[in-house]
């Protein structure tokens, strides 16, 4: 099919590129957003801008919270009607009981997982979870959406597209396509080391795109091929469900057989039991963790098999030290004994924990979230200039030869760069705007995302009839000034009605909301210059078209 | 030493290591400097001396964060430092010729 390595290599890459550039971008831009998705759900919950705070007690704060939550999420319990064969009892049985707290969260999460009777599905159960203030164990508004964790964090690896986990397999195919991608790239880029620092911003836009993207390519090459597979592997259980499909018979065994050995019952015993004091199994777990001098706070809690006889208590450490995770401490509910520690991870285990660790950063170092933030950076950079350069080498040829692919794809990056931004800038304005009390005020919040987005689209598809030309399309510019405008929007309307402006915030050093105030006036900054260079460049452009046909007119006469 | 002062070190140690790496390159070389070419003795030094920075940027992030976290950052800075290296190259040459001490600044 081709003459040789390279230029089959070079098909794969220009074409898989493409095609799946726009789902990439998606993926890498709130990637990097979710670096910093607590900042930002301070940002927009402006009632939690308090200091992060550890654990609370179980047995006062979080046992009496746990009991109230008799009710799985709407969405998930209409799903599960769906799946099962007898109607569904009014009460769900209580699985699980689990908190889940990061050095970074001043509010708790708290779930419930109820138990699916009669589900074809091996284990099937649905969630039920809230957010609490963990000063006063006072539940938070419900219809306040966490930006960050709740809608940027689920974007980036399922586009919010959850029938049949569609989005997940279109972002893992993503990945995938990404991962060949770098191999491709590297086999068609000639001179690697020689253009290693290479970047000219002052030639043809062509060349100084490639430039740019060759860089940003090569220089965090390892960053792109160990994101994108750590990213896969995350998700291995859903692309590659073997435990649960053919090989579930094996799994099953396997996991009676663990269970033997660590004395962690697999199902409830049936009879009720009593709990123990939680919080002396935490004071025991923490305890061990300064003997073996590695103290910390907790991180993950759960209680197994909720009201049952063999209920058991799972403690983790928060892990702000390391890259991967730790044992877990298991307690039995009835003694608070300590009846199982998990053994140290073989190497397999290891390297696992280590990649899942990297790509969710759960520890606490904030010189290294930076570094992974700019690296989420270059990767879109890398992503962007390729979708740019696809466009600039054909519009030339597509315009004498009338046809219009490079000016589709020229509309669809205008929309997956600059406007993904002005929605994900639109989503805080929205947020900031919106009355406090609205009902389904997250929905809101959601849809201006979306009408955004689509709005951009719109527009982009008008504007790019100046690629037909062999021009660069206005939309380019005119979306940077829309982001501008609504940056620029957002920090002030944050500073209105909070009263938490910058001066404020930096002076007391609050850098969740200061941190997020000041990269959106960054971003602005960012895309003012972007577009006054578009814009310079245009009517340079334009200019020499006037005087070539000028001169074209005098030598006619 | 506090860990902050080791990883800003770090990251410095690794942008000027990145620096000697690309001064070594005769495009570079011609960027910062205006001359020709970099003699193939001061080319292997600078390459040299480039490798040993960037070690010892490892070194630092070592000192700083269990072996595990370490190499993350070091990866990441290097990332980090390259594209600063290329972008000053891009706008402000010049600038690196700071770190060609021994050669007197070039009349022009």
């Amino acid at each position: 099919m081709f003459p040789n390595f390279r230029l089959s290599m070079t098909w794969l890459h220009t074409w898989f590129g493409l095609l799946l550039g726009f789902v990439l971008m998606v993926a890498f831009f709130f990637g990097s957003l979710s670096v910093f998705d607590r900042e930002i759900d301070r940002w927009a919950i402006p009632a939690t801008r308090i200091e992060a705070r550890p654990m609370p007690s179980f047995d006062t704060t979080l046992a009496p919270i746990f009991r109230t939550i008799t009710d799985p999420d709407p969405d998930e319990l209409a799903a599960a009607k769906t799946r099962v064969s007898q109607p569904l009892p009014d009460k769900l049985a209580v699985m699980t009981w689990s908190a889940f707290t990061t050095h970074r969260d001043p509010v708790l999460r708290m779930f419930v997982e109820f138990k699916v009777p009669n589900s074809p599905l091996p284990d099937d159960h649905i969630h039920g979870s809230i957010t609490i203030d963990p000063r006063d164990g006072k539940q938070l508004p419900e219809n306040r959406l966490a930006i960050g964790s709740e809608f940027f964090y689920p974007m980036h690896f399922s586009l919010h597209l959850n029938w049949a986990d569609i989005g997940y397999w279109i972002v893992g195919f993503a990945a995938l396509a990404m991962l060949a991608a770098l191999v491709s790239g590297v086999v068609m880029h000639r001179k690697i080391f020689r253009e290693f620092f290479t970047f000219r911003p002052n030639k043809k836009i062509q060349r100084s795109t490639l430039d740019l993207h060759n860089l940003s390519g090569v220089v965090a090459l390892p960053f792109h091929f160990l994101w994108a597979l750590s990213g896969l592997i995350i998700f291995a259980g859903l692309y590659f469900p073997v435990l649960g499909t053919m090989m579930r018979p094996l799994a099953a065994a396997q996991e009676k057989l663990e269970a033997t050995q660590t004395g962690l019952d697999l199902e409830p015993s049936g009879t009720p039991g009593t709990l123990a004091s939680v919080d002396g199994m935490v004071a025991e777990a923490k305890a061990m963790w300064v003997e073996r001098g590695v103290p910390g706070e907790v991180g993950f809690l759960i209680v197994h098999h909720v009201g049952s006889s063999n209920a058991y208590v799972s403690v983790y450490r928060d892990n702000t030290d390391r890259v991967g995770g730790g044992p877990g401490l298991h307690f039995q509910g009835s003694t608070g004994k300590l009846i199982h520690e998990d053994p140290p991870e073989g190497a397999v285990s290891t390297v696992n924990s280590f990649l899942i660790g990297m790509h969710l950063q759960r520890f606490k170092h904030w010189t290294l979230r930076w570094l992974i933030f700019a690296g989420g950076i270059l990767s879109s950079v890398c992503i962007v200039t390729g979708l740019v350069f696809f466009v600039e080498k054909r519009k030339r040829q597509h315009s004498e030869q009338r046809r219009s692919g490079a000016r589709w794809a020229d509309a669809l990056a205008v929309t997956t760069v600059t406007g993904m931004v002005v929605a994900t800038l639109a989503i805080l304005v929205a947020n900031r705007l919106l009355p406090e009390e609205l009902a389904q005020r997250d929905l809101w919040e959601k849809s201006t995302f979306w009408a955004a987005w689509a709005l951009c689209l719109v527009h982009a598809i008008w504007r790019s009839s100046a690629v037909l030309k062999a021009r660069t399309s206005p939309a380019w510019a005119e979306q940077c000034w829309a982001i501008v405008v609504l940056a620029i929007g957002a920090v002030l309307l944050n500073a209105v009605t909070t009263g938490d402006h910058l001066f404020k915030t930096l002076s007391e050093g609050y850098w969740p909301v200061a941190g997020t105030d000041l990269m959106m006036l960054a971003c602005a900054a960012l895309a003012a210059i972007a577009a006054r260079r578009l814009q310079r460049r245009a009517t340079a452009a334009a200019r020499a078209v006037d005087q070539d046909s000028e001169l074209r007119e005098v030598r006619h006469a | 030493m506090p860990d902050a002062v080791l990883l800003i070190a770090a990251l410095f140690t690794a942008c000027l290591g990145m620096a000697w790496l690309a001064l070594a390159m005769d495009v570079h070389w011609k960027q910062v400097c205006g001359s020709a070419s970099p003699s193939p003795v001061i080319s292997k030094l600078l390459r040299g001396l480039g490798f040993a920075t960037l070690l010892a940027a490892l070194l630092l992030c070592l000192e700083a964060d269990t072996a595990t976290m370490a190499v993350l950052v070091w990866m990441m800075a290097l990332a980090v430092a390259a594209v600063t290296v290329a972008f000053v190259l891009s706008w402000r040459p010049r600038l690196l010729a700071v770190l060609l001490p021994w050669r007197r600044p070039t009349a022009r």
